[in-house]
């Protein structure tokens, strides 16, 4: 009965593999002999009705049966995708590939990645700090006494008059000097807040990145060293730089460090306002009032300390004239970095 | 701050040196020069002209056709001024002169029909006044094509020059030359005074009494009778308007003078308008109300330092004088007042008036009070020489306790120390001599030196080393070309949000920064907000307390620029109040976090040549929030999400969960929501708490064996009941099923007509396999065929073909 019935379906199969014309033929009658309730399958099953003396037998038959049809199946497949090969070479490969799309970080992380990656090879490493501070480790640990002048430099967003938005990222020093003890090498990228106009030229906010080293034989000859190396990782070899003295209550002595202006190569031009200079970042020695703040001992422990504005950077780098364009988020704009 | 180079001259030789070198050597020492105005440069084209004729324009009624003559040609120039005559001399700008008020360049034009070739000036057109009532006209002997700068003296150089606030010494001409000495090895000459007193002695005239001392440790004055008050001479006039100010009459104009001389403010009395002639210091005790000299009442703290008579307030100290006794055109006897008062006294004053003065801006930083008594005499001096008043005999200084001068013990190796290079001893004595600094030797190593009382900002050591270095010069010091770095482990405390970055990159998202700072509704939408107590405006009122709201303000402007389909991401802080917390006293009233959220809105496949256009659903949201959570491994831990369709800023909506924390939630924005930022197309959101993420302990990860014996893969398709959820289903054959099935995936679902009402198709593939063997179809039979019983009973499902 059984045996039978499996010599019907060899030649059933034989019958419908020869009409056979396509891929979607071939699937149908895969699925109609091989698949889970084909044909093979119920065969299969009605093997427990069979004599237990013919079971190997048939078994074996089935077996066959099976195997036989999976290998027609499988050789017709594969010269049916010969066929479609074939068919490719009148494809019109010159249309448009198909799209992807890799996102990218914005352009001041890429700026701010980019400067954490020079220091970290200078053996800093990076720590972040809270943007809503205290007053009292944005200003009073910093050497910004109370109705001082100084303060005036930094105009800032307060939340209460102990509480404020910090001002620059120099915090994030005391919060790292009150955690652990020299030597101290690290930067401090972050989000600052000044409370100025916003236009073209300034934003109620910004991102800095700080850097401070401590430990007992630091030099302000060694912090030139630093940043003078930094420039020209960054900026390229092509400038000559400088430093002024200027002003931070954090450090003493202080200074300002400017690069030849890149866009007129520092015969003047509107961006370095005719000076053929450009400032790229404050930096001086860390005040003996800071370490003492944070416990440190003045007379053995040397710091240097420095800061440096990335919107600044980045739009002298990338042509960028106003300084809301980072903020406004146009994709074309995300999308042209 | 303005200063002229001519006006220093007048104290240091700089015969030979360039005011490029000047600039320079300014700048290098820490008094940045913002901005050089070349007088001989700016005025270089303005030369005498000869006003020939002049004639009714015959077009405009207000409008004159003149003939100027520069001496060799006759030019027609069409001029509105009502003063301009025939026979003037006057400043006559050629075609092709810039002018400097305004930066724009005279070309040949016409004027009403008329054609004009050049301009006669008024004084604002030059800069050197904000005069624009007529032409100016000059001196009649001036000969015509003269250049301007010769005839008006416009020969100066002006620097912008900003001093930073640690720098009140620097605050006038005497300040600057002082560094000039310093830096070019000058010596630097103060004005010799002689004073011609009379016989009246001050005594007798005023008397002064401090009752603040704290706050006004020194008063000194000198009472000057007789003065008529007139228009300054012209050198005095000339010196205030080259470094912008106004000339208002000789005594206004002197104290002027004087202060951007030495650097000390002065005020001028009306004697005979205090009452008591008497001057009293002393501090308010409550509020009190003050009028101004410039006629406005303003209202003081109590603790305001005040200059009083007998009977009233007559000026706020060091802010502003009061109107009730500022000079007259009758003023006949005035008495100077010199003072040094409490630098942090005058800047709460001054910030609480929200009023800076020229005074107060000097005495808020710090004035000389070893000075006080010298420019009081100058100032007499000049009152006598130039109002021809009578200075009288002796002077009134209550100075009850001497401000000393500091001493402070310099070490040269300390000097070496920081700075990483040697001075040598020599070096250092010099720069600090020249600047005022006087010098003991005490050893090879140490010296004593004395601060003038003028440098307020230097106060130990290390303020010396930076005195030496800024004026040798910071780029005389070596850069060094190597460092020594520890060999410790380095923290990277960003690390976790750069993978993220790149992960969120890799997934197709581009990175927004957006500003904390919103209007309240925004800020309002998804926590308790912190208010910002001085914002800048109400756009800008609040911080944010979540990532949302900036995110889809930008989805907004981008939808408004015509960007519709947008894949973004964010990562940065948000700050909450704490519950029962309404203000900010301590860091335990609120909490700050980092976030993370991702957007999707808009097609995410547009109409191509291989497929159809298509939008950004839920499950795309869902499938980048998975992948990104295998990226972090963290799917295994972040395993039981919670669907809800019962949220205030979501339709529906989905959370990821790490035992009962709530780390991250997102879904798809209700409609009311996007309304209030005018976006009318779908959005979809997640956004995480970056904080907990990081507390997570992700599992170290370690090879697994990779599998050597196939995998047996089952399909089956079963109608459903459409309520029934994948997961419920999932979960059932997960449970049931043997241990040899790793994985059940879901790859077809429809409904139709066909397989009846409130029905749906779910086609399920099974993946069996074992990592110690190869599974016989027998077994693999015998689990499926179970769970296809067990499918079919446990939802009343029934299986298809």
């Amino acid at each position: 009965m059984l045996t039978k019935k499996i010599e019907q379906t060899k030649k059933d199969f034989t019958t419908e593999f020869t009409n056979v014309e396509n891929s979607s033929d071939l699937e149908k009658i895969r699925i109609k002999y091989l698949g889970r309730n084909g044909t093979i399958s119920e065969l299969f099953d009605r093997l427990k009705e069979a004599d237990k003396k013919d079971k190997p037998l048939i078994g074996k038959n089935l077996n066959l049966l099976r195997n036989e049809i999976t290998s027609q199946i499988n050789e017709a497949k594969s010269s049916f995708s010969k066929q479609r090969k074939s068919e490719t070479q009148s494809l019109d490969l010159t249309l448009p590939g198909k799209k992807y799309q890799i996102g990218s970080r914005h352009i001041l992380t890429q700026t701010l990645d980019e400067i954490k990656s020079i220091f970290k090879s200078m053996g800093f490493s990076v720590h972040e700090g809270p943007e809503l501070e205290s007053d009292y480790n944005n200003f009073e640990a910093l050497n910004f006494p109370e109705d001082h002048p100084a303060r005036d430099m930094q105009d800032t967003f307060f939340i209460s008059e102990d509480f404020l938005l910090r001002t620059h990222t120099s915090p994030v020093q005391i919060r790292l000097m009150n955690k652990m003890q020299p030597p101290v090498r690290a930067i401090m990228p972050g989000r600052v807040y000044r409370n100025e106009a916003v236009s073209a030229r300034s934003y109620c906010m910004f991102h800095q990145v700080e850097g401070l080293y401590v430990d007992t034989d630091v030099t302000f000859a060694e912090l030139k060293g630093t940043l003078v190396s930094f420039a020209h990782q960054f900026y390229g070899e092509d400038f000559e730089y400088r430093f002024r003295p200027s002003f931070f209550p954090f450090t003493e002595p202080s200074a300002e460090m400017d690069i030849t202006c890149f866009i007129c190569k520092g015969s003047g031009c509107k961006i370095c306002k005719y000076s053929g200079w450009l400032e790229i970042l404050g930096c001086g020695m860390v005040d003996p009032n800071v370490f003492k703040c944070v416990h440190y001992d003045s007379e053995k422990y040397i710091g240097y300390a420095f800061g440096m504005g990335i919107e600044r950077i980045a739009m002298l780098k990338y042509g960028i004239t106003d300084i809301r364009v980072f903020f406004e988020n146009d994709f074309r704009f995300l999308k042209q970095f | 701050m303005k200063i002229s180079l001519n006006w220093l001259k007048q104290y240091i030789d700089l015969e030979g040196i360039s005011s490029k070198d000047i600039v320079h050597k300014l700048t290098m020492s820490g008094l940045e020069v913002e901005e050089v105005i070349d007088q001989n440069k700016l005025f270089e084209k303005f030369v005498v002209g000869f006003v020939t004729d002049k004639e009714k324009h015959p077009n405009a009624d207000r409008l004159s056709v003149c003939k100027v003559s520069d001496g060799s040609e006759t030019f027609q120039v069409i001029c509105g001024a009502p003063n301009v005559e025939r026979g003037q001399k006057v400043v006559f700008a050629p075609i092709g002169t810039l002018i400097p008020n305004g930066n724009f360049k005279i070309k040949k034009t016409k004027i009403r029909g008329v054609e004009s070739h050049g301009m006669i000036c008024a004084e604002d057109e030059l800069g050197v006044s904000e005069d624009h009532s007529g032409i100016m006209v000059l001196d009649a002997d001036s000969e015509e094509g003269t250049p301007i700068t010769k005839v008006l003296g416009l020969n100066d150089v002006i620097m912008e020059i900003a001093v930073t606030p640690n720098r009140p010494d620097a605050l006038s001409h005497i300040g600057v030359a002082r560094d000039l000495a310093a830096l070019f090895n000058k010596k630097l000459k103060i004005h010799e005074l002689s004073l011609d007193e009379s016989n009246d002695d001050i005594n007798s005239l005023a008397s002064i009494k401090i009752e603040d001392e704290l706050n006004c440790p020194r008063y000194s004055s000198r009472v000057v009778t007789d003065i008529k008050i007139e228009e300054s001479p012209d050198w005095l006039k000339h010196r205030l308007k080259s470094i912008g100010l106004r000339p208002i009459n000789n005594i206004v104009d002197i104290t002027n003078f004087v202060m951007h001389e030495c650097g000390q403010p002065l005020h001028a009395f009306d004697l005979d308008r205090l009452n008591g002639k008497i001057i009293i210091i002393k501090s308010t005790k409550t509020k009190t109300r003050f009028t101004t000299l410039d006629s406005k009442e303003r209202e003081l703290a109590p603790g305001t330092l005040m200059i009083c008579d007998a009977e009233k307030d007559v000026a706020i100290a060091g802010v502003m004088g009061g109107e009730n006794s500022e000079i007259y055109d009758d003023t006949k006897n005035v008495l100077i007042e010199s003072a040094y008062f409490n630098p942090s006294s005058i800047r709460k004053t001054s910030k609480h008036l929200q009023l800076s003065t020229d005074a107060s801006y000097r005495f808020e930083r710090g004035t000389d009070p070893g000075n006080t008594m010298y420019a009081a005499e100058r100032t007499a001096q000049l009152l006598m020489e130039i109002a021809g008043g009578k200075i009288a005999k002796g002077s009134i200084d209550i100075y009850p306790k001497i401000i000393k001068e500091l001493e402070l013990k310099l070490r040269l190796s300390r000097v070496s120390k920081i700075l990483g290079f040697d001075v040598s001893k020599e070096n250092t004595i010099t720069i600090l001599t020249d600047l005022g600094f006087t010098i003991d030797e005490i050893s090879d190593d140490e010296l004593n030196v004395t601060v003038p009382t003028f440098r307020p900002d230097v106060e130990r050591e290390v303020d010396l080393i930076e005195e030496i270095a800024r004026i040798f010069g910071y780029d005389n010091i070596p850069t060094i070309p190597k460092i020594s770095i520890p060999l410790g482990a380095k923290q990277d405390e960003t690390s976790f949000t750069d993978h993220l970055k790149e992960y969120a990159n890799s997934l197709g998202l581009f990175e927004m920064i957006n500003n904390p700072l919103q209007l309240e509704s925004l800020a309002k939408l998804t926590g308790r907000a912190i208010l910002v107590s001085n914002p800048q405006s109400m756009d800008m009122a609040y911080l944010r307390t979540s990532l949302l709201s900036g995110a889809l303000s930008v989805v907004s402007r981008n939808l408004n620029k015509g960007e519709k389909n947008l894949e973004l991401f964010e990562i940065g802080n948000v700050f909450n109040l704490y519950k029962g917390k309404n203000t900010v006293n301590s860091f335990d009233d609120y909490v700050e976090d980092e976030q993370f959220i991702f957007v999707l809105t808009g097609k995410k496949t547009e109409r191509e040549w291989y497929s159809e256009e298509k939008d950004y659903d839920f499950f795309d949201l869902k499938g980048i929030v998975n992948t990104f959570m295998e990226k972090i491994s963290l799917d295994n831990v972040l395993n039981d999400s919670y669907y809800t369709i019962d949220n205030s800023i979501y339709d529906y909506c989905f959370t990821g969960n790490i035992k009962d924390q709530l780390i991250g939630l997102g879904g798809k924005v209700k409609s009311s929501v996007l309304k209030q930022f005018d976006i009318d197309q779908d959005v979809f959101c997640f956004e995480m708490n970056l904080g907990k993420l990081k507390e997570i302990t992700v599992p170290e990860k370690s090879y697994n064996e990779l599998l050597k014996y196939p995998k047996v893969v089952r399909d089956f398709a079963f109608i459903f009941d459409k309520a029934i959820k994948f997961e419920e289903v999932q979960n059932l054959i997960q449970k049931k099923g043997s241990k040899l099935l790793k994985d059940v995936k879901v790859f077809d679902i429809f409904e139709s007509i066909d397989l009846g009402k409130d029905k749906k198709s779910m086609a399920f593939q099974l993946e069996y396999f074992d990592e110690e063997r190869t599974l016989t179809e027998e077994e693999v039979e015998k689990d499926f065929s179970n769970l296809i019983k067990l499918v079919s009973k446990g939802f009343n499902a029934k299986l298809r073909g």
